[in-house]
Order: structure tokens, then C-alpha cells, then sequence
């Protein structure tokens, strides 16, 4: 119960280091002056000392919506697979749940960027259902690929299993769900081959055109939020496609995983480096590609076994 | 496991070079599949103790994944071709045909794999790879890439024969290996034909 709590705690307080990391990684690589790692939790301190300014023409659900975006994706991280061999974990939870409740997020969200009423936020919100609507569909595929290689619907229970078993003679199809698993995460998550997390540049913003208008401690807890979807969606990454380290002794374990979720931090980095952004409207190709290999992944296992 | 895993990855890359609109990049992905062949010779050959099979497992890397996609590119360079190679088949009905194409030959190769004891997938993955590569082939209309899905076919004839035979005869591969560099011959005859059209 304790290793279950600390990693709860963990993984909030690293949730904003994370996307900085990222940043300053792609800096260096890029032969810029580095920012700090620690600029996300600046910003944080920052931004709660800012007066927060609301718009005449939003309605409640401006102050409502942020902390509606944020508490579902807090519910998750209770669900997500333990750390620690023999660690309290929820077995119950399956990824439709984890599913609903990332795209309850991203509903308020769109609300949010809809309510005050601005041209901007209208358009970063029907980008946003664009892409949550593709993303849906190989993301359950996907994880009930992996469910079935770990013989368990729960995601909790999956990740368990993986690491007690690790599917040897299902290689392949395993191969295939990462590989659709990391397009999604880049997808979800907005890094650079879906919506660019740094420009303000109105033909490119998804995420950002989204929250424009907010301010504050509102805009706090929205950066707040995408940070631990990131971090959601690499601690799943991590759990269920790299399931090993497990069985040393807490800290050791936990040490380990966050080992793990930096290692997947520095692949989104170089990815985004090597990439150019997509057009939106080539955006559903990609997220084709994650669904072939999704289905891919099914069929192999169904049909070969391998 | 290691052969699983890289069985995977050949399909994997095979796959993505069916989606890509670039020269350059069809190129490298077609290096990296050849890699990955290499690879998959050298471990089995290893398994079975064929020294025969390490032999062509080196050939096969340096001749088909440093050697061919560098030739290709420098001819490429040469002839200023195209490197903008969008796709015929749109990627919308690419993402339909391609799993259709996988769960038939993954079926088709059914029966087959009664016949071969120990690495009877491997076969599935091959002939849909021989399928895959002829859609690559189809799906374009230059030259260059037709000939990255031609020599794509033979990769995954070489697949089918590492895979389901206990080891091929060395001279036989390296006849296909002489088969190829005349390949690239006949293709240099084409790309020449293909600038003097331009």
C-alpha cells in the first residue's frame, strides 16, 4: 500500500519534468542554449501567483472546466499497473474505463475552449474531437491486443501478468501493439507529428488554441493536466510494453521506472526532432498506420500465435 | 524470441514503406528490412550450426542493406529522380487492403505450415511480406520504387527460404545473389531509358 501511495505521489511530481525534459533535450539536439528541466515547475509557481482573468462572455463552465479536465485523468493514475512486485494495484479497472475517462477530459476541455466564445478556441476544439475521434478505436484495439497476451481484461491485472510472463512466443504481435501504442501516445499527448506543443501559431495549434484564453491558476491546472496525461500514457507504455524490473526491492523498482519513463521521454524528443509536423488532414493517416498495426497485432496472435 | 522479434520488425518495416511518400525514406526502410533479414539469417544460422547460412547472413547485410539502398541512392542522384513518390492506392484505402491482404495470406498459408515442423509462422509472414511487396510495387508508378518492391519480393523469398527449409543450399543463395546484381544492372538500363523519356 505504501509503494502503491509513493508511486501515486511520484508520478505527480515528476509529471512536470517531464515535458521539460523534453523541451531541453530537443534544444540541445537542436544546438540551442538549453532550457532548465526544472521550467515546468517554475511555470507552475508562476502562474499561481498570477491574477486570474476570466472573459465577459464566458459562462460557469470556464471555472468549472479546469478542474473537471484535470480530476479525470487523477482518477487514472490510481488504476495504473503497480510498480513494485507484489505492490497494491486496482485489478478491476479495463482500458475501456481508461479510455472513457481520458476522453471525459478531453470533453471538458473542448467545452472549455468553446465557452468563451473566441474564434480560436472553436477551431483548436473541432481539431481536438477530430483527432480524439481517430485516436479511439486503435487505442481499444491496442490495448485488447495486449490484454489478450497477458490474459487479462483489467489493465492493472495486464500489467501483472506481463511481467510474471513475458509473451516470448508472441513476440511479434507484442512488437506490433508497441508500435501502435507509441504512435497513439504521440497523438494523444499533441507532440510534434499531430499539433507542435511550443508555437502559437494559429494554422498549427490544437491543444493551444484551446486554452488561449485562460489565465492563471486555471491555466495552472491545465498544464497541470496535459503533463499527467503525458505521463499517463508513458507509465502505461512503460508497464505494459517494457514489463521488467519489477522484482528488485522497492526503491530499486521504482528507480527503474522512472528510468523507464524518461527513456520514452527522450524517444518522443527524438522523434519530434527527426520530424516535420503534419498537415491536420494527413493526421488521420497516421493514426491509420496505428490502426493497422493494432489490427495487425490481433490477427497475428489470433491466427500465428507469434 | 530474438527470431520473433525480428520477424516483426520485417513486417513492421516492410509495412511503413507501403505508407511512405519519400524516396529517401522508401530507401532507408528498405535497408533496414534487408537488415533485419541479415539479422534473422545470422541467429538462425547460428541456432542450426550452418555456417553456410552466417556466411550469407554477412552477405546479405553488406550486399542488401549498405550496399543496394547506397547504389539506388547515388543512381537516383544521378538520373534527378522524382523523390516525391506519392502512392496510387490513397493511404485511406491502404489501411483497408492492407490488413485484408495479411488475413488472407496468414490463412492461405494455413495449410502449409501442417507441413513444416518448428518455425511454421514464419512462412504466413513471408508470403504475406511477398504480397505486401507486390502491392508496394503496384501502388506506384516511377521506377525507383517499383524496383524497391521488386527487390522487397525477393527479400521476402529469401525469408521463405531461411525460414522453412533447414537451411538452403549456400550456392543457391549466392546464385541469388548474382541474380540481384544483375537485377541492378538491367535497372540501371532502365533508369537511363527512364531520363532519356524525361
Amino acid at each position: 500500500m505504501i509503494a502503491y501511495l509513493l508511486t501515486i505521489v511520484l508520478l505527480l511530481l515528476i509529471a512536470p519534468l517531464l515535458p521539460s525534459f523534453i523541451k531541453a533535450l530537443k534544444m540541445r539536439l537542436l544546438f540551442k542554449k538549453p532550457a532548465s528541466i526544472w521550467q515546468g515547475y517554475r511555470n507552475f509557481a508562476k502562474l499561481m501567483h498570477k491574477e486570474t482573468i476570466v472573459s465577459e462572455e464566458a459562462s460557469a463552465i470556464t471555472r468549472v472546466a479546469p478542474f473537471l479536465v484535470l480530476s479525470p485523468l487523477l482518477v487514472i493514475l490510481f488504476f495504473l499497473p503497480p510498480v513494485v512486485h507484489g505492490a497494491y494495484y486496482v485489478s478491476f479497472v479495463d482500458a475501456f474505463t481508461i479510455t472513457g475517462l481520458i476522453a471525459l477530459s478531453t470533453f471538458f476541455l473542448m467545452l472549455l475552449g468553446l465557452d468563451s466564445a473566441s474564434a480560436f478556441g472553436g477551431m483548436g476544439s473541432s481539431r481536438e474531437a477530430f483527432i480524439a475521434a481517430l485516436v479511439e478505436p486503435a487505442m481499444v484495439l491496442t490495448i485488447f491486443s495486449v490484454s489478450m497476451m497477458a490474459g487479462d481484461l483489467g489493465v492493472g491485472q495486464a500489467g501483472v501478468n506481463l511481467a510474471a510472463h513475458f509473451p516470448k512466443e508472441h513476440m511479434a504481435s507484442f512488437l506490433f501493439a508497441a508500435i501502435s501504442f507509441f504512435i497513439l501516445l504521440i497523438a494523444e499527448n499533441g507532440r510534434i507529428p499531430v499539433d507542435n506543443p511550443e508555437t502559437h501559431l494559429e494554422l498549427t495549434m490544437v491543444h493551444e488554441a484551446m486554452i488561449l484564453d485562460i489565465t492563471g491558476i486555471y491555466l495552472a491546472i491545465i498544464e497541470t493536466a496535459s503533463s499527467v496525461k503525458f505521463v499517463i500514457f508513458a507509465s502505461l507504455f512503460a508497464s505494459l510494453f517494457l514489463p521488467f524490473g519489477l522484482d528488485y526491492s522497492a526503491p530499486v523498482a521504482i528507480g527503474v521506472f522512472m528510468l523507464k519513463l524518461f527513456a520514452i521521454a527522450a524517444a518522443v524528443a527524438l522523434i519530434e526532432v527527426n520530424t516535420a509536423k503534419l498537415r491536420l488532414f494527413k493526421v488521420p493517416n497516421l493514426l491509420g498506420i496505428a490502426i493497422v498495426f493494432a489490427f495487425l497485432s490481433l490477427i497475428t496472435f489470433y491466427v500465428l500465435g507469434a | 524470441m530474438g527470431v520473433d522479434f525480428l520477424i516483426g520488425l520485417f513486417l513492421a518495416t516492410l509495412i511503413t514503406a507501403l505508407f511512405t511518400s519519400r524516396l529517401y525514406r522508401l530507401i532507408m526502410w528498405y535497408s533496414l528490412n534487408s537488415l533485419m533479414l541479415g539479422i534473422l539469417a545470422l541467429l538462425i544460422g547460428q541456432e542450426l550450426g550452418d555456417t553456410a547460412m552466417l556466411i550469407t547472413g554477412v552477405a546479405t547485410i553488406l550486399i542488401k542493406a549498405i550496399g543496394i539502398p547506397y547504389l539506388l541512392k547515388y543512381l537516383s542522384q544521378k538520373f534527378h529522380f522524382v523523390r516525391q513518390i506519392q502512392p496510387e492506392v490513397k493511404v485511406h484505402y491502404a489501411i483497408i487492403l492492407i490488413p485484408a491482404i495479411l488475413v488472407f495470406t496468414f490463412y492461405l498459408a494455413e495449410p502449409i505450415t501442417h507441413m513444416i515442423h518448428g518455425n511454421a509462422n514464419y512462412v504466413a509472414v513471408s508470403i504475406s511480406s511477398l504480397f505486401l511487396s507486390l502491392l508496394l510495387m503496384m501502388e506506384h508508378k516511377n521506377v525507383a520504387p517499383k524496383i524497391i518492391g521488386f527487390l522487397s519480393m525477393e527479400n521476402a523469398l529469401f525469408l521463405l527460404g531461411i525460414t522453412a527449409t533447414d537451411g538452403m543450399p549456400m550456392l543457391v543463395e549466392l546464385g541469388i545473389f548474382f541474380d540481384l546484381l544483375m537485377a541492378i544492372v538491367v535497372i540501371n538500363l532502365l533508369f537511363h531509358k527512364e531520363e532519356v523519356k524525361s
